[in-house]
């Protein structure tokens, strides 16, 4: 019974490692962040650090 | 059903196989509510009040805004980005940089001892404060040590192992509920203290024991405390973000939650140490606020820490389920889950003088915590450039690229040592001593930086050569793959 629950899983790896093969085969990775959210993260980040230095320190 | 019929969404929920995007819980606002309710706990009021030793109110609002905002996003890139994008188990994914074997390592150095650390003054929090809400509502006379913080201590961890046990969808219910209540609590908080103190008034505050005549050397400790509270996460965040839709819901809620909300309660603490003499609001908020609705703040603060440990936990045991594959795997979630909760429980009886050490404990934890993620950010996004072989990762140990050295990358362990060394090297929690370079770049950024270097460099030298770790050449677009299937995969 062990080995059927261990080859039952190893397909159900299977099968979850091919959906995202097939997601990387595409053109665009669904909800990925892009070069839009990294400027964005860089400018907060940049806004905040420096903002707050000057206006506490 | 048969004893052999499994329920796979379940199991990849608790387990460690990646999560499909279909079977993912959590969109932004429910991340946001898990990392809210992780973030908000009594340890965000003694952190601010840790901060308000060193510097002002106005130098430590900017010392939480700007150590928090880095800490979050370099433990965040190097754990919910990969994680959110495949749905992987935080430590699996982590083989791939350490190799099997030292993944286990890092989990046991990261995960077994500071966890274990976390739910025990977690729960001494939850108990303290039963204890001060006590104290207001009867002629108790509070002890911090009394049998009434270990009793509530206990029952905290044993609450939480109770909703870890059912599961994601009820810790998904608890903290829908508490984390909104929390921020309104904080907010009322901080209106609070701003009734008694003009805004000009708590702005001049000074800094309350500044250990050093330097002024800059001051502002940067609280700085360095602040991002030890940031990359304090790093253990924790990867296995929420796998339970979120996709990458960008597993991004940016850490913004609002483990930033903003834990910066907010940083803040609350800050000004109520500076305003008032205590960063502790089971002492100070029925004062300002009245009995009634004193008592209600405290429960729920009191409350805030159960769902912090909630969330600690339940990523913890989804980890520890690599941590000894098949073995592990076939032990029940709610065995494993009670079995973890023992030594915190013993802990919390015998040991409750755990939780005075939180603030160098906490600082400790940033050495290692910034190589990791330097090491993390250096391997997933320029030796690996953001793409997976999910056939590495689940293959059988022999056949697996991610085998290295007998399971171990010396090469990431390596730059694991130099990157806590360097911290230790450049500021030392324990006494305070540090160095120039200190006083401009605090120690967890270049220990950060200095890991991932190291890491980089030394891949790109040795690793191609020994044939370690399948990364591509400098020039390839893809990673290189093997002729792996179904038999060939292993979590042993």
């Amino acid at each position: 019974m062990n080995s059927q629950a261990e080859h039952a899983r190893a397909q159900d790896l299977e099968r979850r490692i091919r959906v995202y093969e097939e997601m990387e085969k595409g053109e665009q990775w669904p909800g990925a962040l892009s070069s839009a959210d990294y400027i964005a993260i860089t400018l907060m980040t940049l806004a905040l650090v420096v903002g707050f230095y000057l206006w506490g320190y | 059903m048969a004893k052999h019929d499994i329920d796979h969404g379940l199991e990849a929920e608790r387990g460690d196989t990646p999560l499909l995007p279909t079977e993912r819980m959590w969109g932004f606002w429910e991340f946001t509510y898990a990392n809210s309710a992780l973030a908000i706990a009594t340890w965000a009021f003694l952190i601010g009040g840790a901060t308000a030793l060193f510097v002002g109110s106005r130098e430590g609002i900017a010392a939480i805004v700007i150590g928090n905002i880095l800490g979050v996003l370099l433990a965040t890139f190097s754990t919910c980005v990969p994680c959110g994008k495949y749905g992987t188990e935080q430590f699996t994914f982590l083989r791939s940089m350490f190799g099997s074997n030292g993944s286990r390592l890092v989990y046991v150095l990261a995960v077994v001892f500071l966890t274990m650390g976390w739910l025990a003054v977690l729960g001494l929090m939850f108990g303290r404060s039963i204890d001060g809400l006590s104290g207001l509502v009867s002629a108790h006379q509070t002890d911090p040590n009394g049998w009434l913080v270990l009793a509530s201590g206990t029952f905290a961890i044993v609450l939480t192992a109770i909703v870890v046990a059912k599961g994601p969808t009820s810790i998904k219910v608890f903290n829908t509920i508490v984390a909104p209540a929390l921020v309104v609590i904080m907010g009322v908080m901080l209106y609070l203290i701003l009734s008694q103190h003009s805004f000009a008034e708590l702005m001049a505050l000074p800094a309350l024991d500044a250990p050093f005549d330097d002024k800059r050397v001051n502002f940067m400790i609280a700085v360095e405390v602040n991002m030890a509270a940031g990359f304090s996460w790093w253990p924790y965040i990867g296995n929420l973000a796998r339970l979120s839709k996709n990458q960008r819901t597993a991004f940016w809620p850490n913004v609002i939650g483990i930033f903003a909300a834990a910066a907010l309660g940083e803040v609350v603490g800050l000004l109520a140490a500076a305003a008032l003499g205590n960063s502790d609001p089971t002492v100070w908020m029925t004062h300002i606020g009245g009995i009634v609705f004193g008592v209600i703040a405290l429960g729920f603060v009191a409350f805030a820490n159960v769902t912090s440990m909630i969330n600690i936990l339940y990523t913890s045991i989804v980890g520890l389920r690599q941590l000894a594959g098949k073995k592990l795997r076939d032990m029940s979630w709610t065995l494993l889950v009670a079995l973890f909760c023992v030594v915190p429980a013993l802990i919390v009886c015998f040991a409750p003088g755990i939780y005075d050490g939180f603030f160098i404990f906490l600082v400790w934890t940033s050495a290692l915590n910034s190589a990791l993620a330097g090491i993390g950010i250096a391997d997933y996004f320029f030796l690996r450039r953001q793409r997976m072989n999910l056939r590495h990762l689940y293959a059988a140990e022999a056949q697996s690229p991610y085998r290295y050295w007998k399971g171990f990358n010396p090469i990431a362990l390596t730059a694991l040592v130099i990157g806590f060394g360097a911290y230790v090297l450049v500021f030392n929690p324990q006494t305070l001593a540090n160095t120039t370079l200190f006083t401009f770049v605090t120690a967890s950024l270049p220990s950060c930086l200095l890991a991932g270097i190291t890491h980089y460099g030394l891949t790109r030298v040795l690793a191609q050569r020994l044939g370690w770790g399948a990364y591509p050449s400098r020039h390839a677009g893809t990673t290189r793959t093997l002729d792996l299937d179904s038999r060939s995969y292993s979590n042993d």
